[in-house]
């Protein structure tokens, strides 16, 4: 009894600053978001839905962080693997690299990207040079850019929680597997990944919801013709002064997530039983 | 045909050489143990057998094909790990049927069937659906086996398979693993420091001590004649004494350090310094007035440890400590002095 109550109060710190600077917010957020001038309404809602333009922007969006989520898996898992199986001195390096990006400043580094893939940035001449696409070819402003730019800034998110898995699998169930017929690539396949699910599906969730939710990147790296939900609340916000309908596209926003995430997470929960 | 065959492996980690030169083969259907302390390397050999370690020099066949740079995928072989490496993401039956899966052996239906017969073998089939983990220590150990005999392979590789059990189900597992052995005529090399496993299972013992052979023969042999005193100590756990052997008028003597003397068997051809190798239950313990009459070594009792139906006795003799198994019968307390015999011809007599 005094355990658990001892247990409350260590716990209570915590909670309250929960409370206070998360899901207070987002009450007020889902109070707004059904406001208008004469209490309760769905109008935000329903202009956002029947709006083929805002509804490409929330596909976008979802498709965007998908392919960005499936990138970083893509990359991240062989990555870590090759981490986790070098000596403890190659693999601090390695992580170092892998997290370097979160050390500089999301602007600056997607300024960055600005420069490297601009117009007559380095990566398009060399491309252009070198007679692999046409004189028109464009990176910046595309979702190229953005998919580019968010997969680097989400790797490590990625990276790094496969990492934690991979290391924790003992190195004998790969050796017992080759002795019983696997090649190194069938190790891999039938062994090494499906036991590192947790750890992509932890990574995954991380990688979806940052990138669903992320602002400066995409409008940067996409400019104002190709938008993602986030620049759309922040145009809302800042530019037309319609925070009701800025809340409700956070709604949707969330609920779009959610939506994504529940399948996800119980198709992979239920594989690992 | 020897269907295992190593010629002059040597392999080093790094700068140190954990296996400075080893030869030996395992003839088909034998069953050939690996014995020695732990460190001296058995492990890496039985990896360099199975290609999940290279080896630094040397040619490693398997039935009669060179397969010192294949990758153990490519080797017909099946290994159990000390520690069952079972897989945790899948249920036992899966375990079982892993190998055949990846070999591409048999149908679905003849995959079934034969993961029924392993399964059988070990008697755990009504435990099928059960994930690995779910196991105890005893029963993952079975499936390991059933996991490692299922395909049938040319070659058994066994890591210390029994090393994890409690004594009572270690032994039903080594009558089990003769039985399976003798059943389904593999051919199998097993690695154990446990000198009575290797006595109980093997047609063959290889003894190793730092990486190389010390000795080897079958059970009967190497523990009846052990060639080195390591072989002797470590087969039987005998004590081990320095004397002198001369000549006398009745026969070969070996003179202890103390100057008490020993008689040994008429055809004993070792002279100068040796050592002998005495069985602790070779040796007679009796009242101290037998060597005053000239039977037998004195020595001193320093410590009795009982051992239920048995005693053991630590001696002190020619200032060395003997250890000896004796029965009931006769008690003697710390301090006291005894008499101690032993047959002639018991007595093993080695290089110093
Ligand atoms: N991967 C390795 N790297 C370095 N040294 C090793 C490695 N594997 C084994 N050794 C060394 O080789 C020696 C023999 O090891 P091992 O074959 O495991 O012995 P055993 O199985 O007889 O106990 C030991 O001294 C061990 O420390
Ligand atoms: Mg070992």
């Amino acid at each position: 009894m005094t355990d658990r109550l001892e247990n409350m109060a260590l716990v209570m710190p915590g909670l309250l600053l929960l409370g206070l600077a998360f899901i207070l917010p987002v009450l007020q957020m889902l109070v707004l978001s059904v406001s208008g001038p004469d209490g309760f309404t769905l109008e935000h809602f329903t202009r956002f839905l029947s709006d083929s333009y805002y509804l490409g922007i929330l596909w976008r969006t979802v498709r965007l962080s998908a392919l960005i989520t499936l990138i970083t898996a893509l990359i991240g898992f062989p990555l870590a693997y090759i981490m986790a199986k070098s000596g403890p001195r190659l693999r601090l390096w390695l992580t170092l690299i892998v997290i370097l990006p979160l050390m500089t400043s999301v602007v600056i580094r997607t300024f960055g990207w600005i420069v490297l893939l601009g117009r007559s940035g380095m990566i398009p001449s060399m491309l252009r040079d070198l007679g692999l696409v046409g004189r028109s070819f464009s990176i910046i402003q595309t979702e190229s850019a953005i998919v580019i730019g968010m997969v680097q800034v989400l790797l490590p998110f990625m990276t790094l929680s496969v990492l934690g898995v991979v290391m924790s699998i003992d190195g004998r169930l790969e050796e017992a597997a080759r002795t019983m017929g696997c090649s190194f690539m069938k190790t891999i396949r039938t062994v090494v990944l499906p036991l590192s699910l947790p750890g992509i599906v932890a990574g995954g969730l991380l990688v979806f919801t940052l990138s669903a939710s992320s602002f400066v990147t995409p409008s940067l790296l996409g400019g104002s013709r190709i938008q993602v939900l986030a620049g759309s609340i922040y145009n809302a916000v800042t530019q037309t002064l319609e925070w009701e309908f800025a809340a409700a596209q956070a709604v949707i926003l969330f609920v779009g997530v959610a939506l994504v995430l529940v399948p996800y997470l119980s198709v992979t929960g239920r594989r690992n039983g | 045909m020897s269907e295992i065959n190593l010629s002059d492996i040597h392999k080093s980690f790094g700068k140190v050489e954990v296996i400075p030169g080893v030869s030996f083969s395992v003839e088909r259907g034998e069953f050939v143990s690996l014995l020695g302390p732990s460190g001296c390397g058995k492990t890496t050999l039985l990896r360099i057998v199975a290609g999940l370690e290279t080896v630094s020099s040397g040619r490693v066949d398997i039935a009669g094909t060179d397969v010192t740079h294949l990758p153990p995928e490519k080797r017909d072989i099946a290994m159990m790990f000390q520690s069952y490496a079972l897989l945790p993401h899948l249920s036992v039956a899966e375990n079982v049927r892993f190998p055949l899966r990846m070999r591409g052996i048999g149908s679905r239906d003849e995959q079934n069937e034969r993961v029924k017969t392993a399964l059988d073998t070990v008697q755990l089939s009504h435990l099928g659906d059960r994930r690995a983990r779910q196991l105890s220590g005893g029963q993952q150990q079975r499936v390991a086996l059933a996991r490692a005999i299922v395909s049938r392979p040319k070659v058994l590789l066994l890591d210390e398979p029994l090393s994890n059990l409690d004594a009572r189900l270690r032994e039903d597992m080594q009558v089990e693993l003769i039985e399976i052995h003798k059943n389904l005529g593999l051919t199998t090399l097993f690695v154990t420091h446990d000198q009575e496993e290797a006595l109980s299972l093997s047609d063959r013992i290889i003894l190793i001590k730092g990486g190389r052979i010390e000795q080897e023969g079958t059970p009967a042999h190497i523990y009846a004649q052990p060639s080195t005193s390591f072989a002797s100590q470590f087969l039987g756990s005998a004590n081990m004494l320095s004397a002198v052997v001369e000549d006398t008028g009745s026969g070969p003597m070996a003179v202890l350090g103390d100057g008490q003397r020993l008689p040994l068997a008429l055809d004993e051809a070792a002279r100068g310094a040796v050592s002998l190798a005495l069985r602790q239950e070779d040796l007679v313990l009796s009242d101290a007035s037998d060597a005053d009459n000239g039977a037998g070594l004195k020595a001193k009792v320093r410590a009795r440890v009982y051992l239920g139906a048995r005693n053991r006795y630590v001696l002190e003799l020619a200032g060395a400590s003997l250890r000896i198994l004796t029965g009931n019968d006769q008690l003697f307390a710390r301090g006291d002095d005894v008499s101690l015999t032993i047959a002639p011809e018991r007595i093993r007599v080695l290089a110093p």
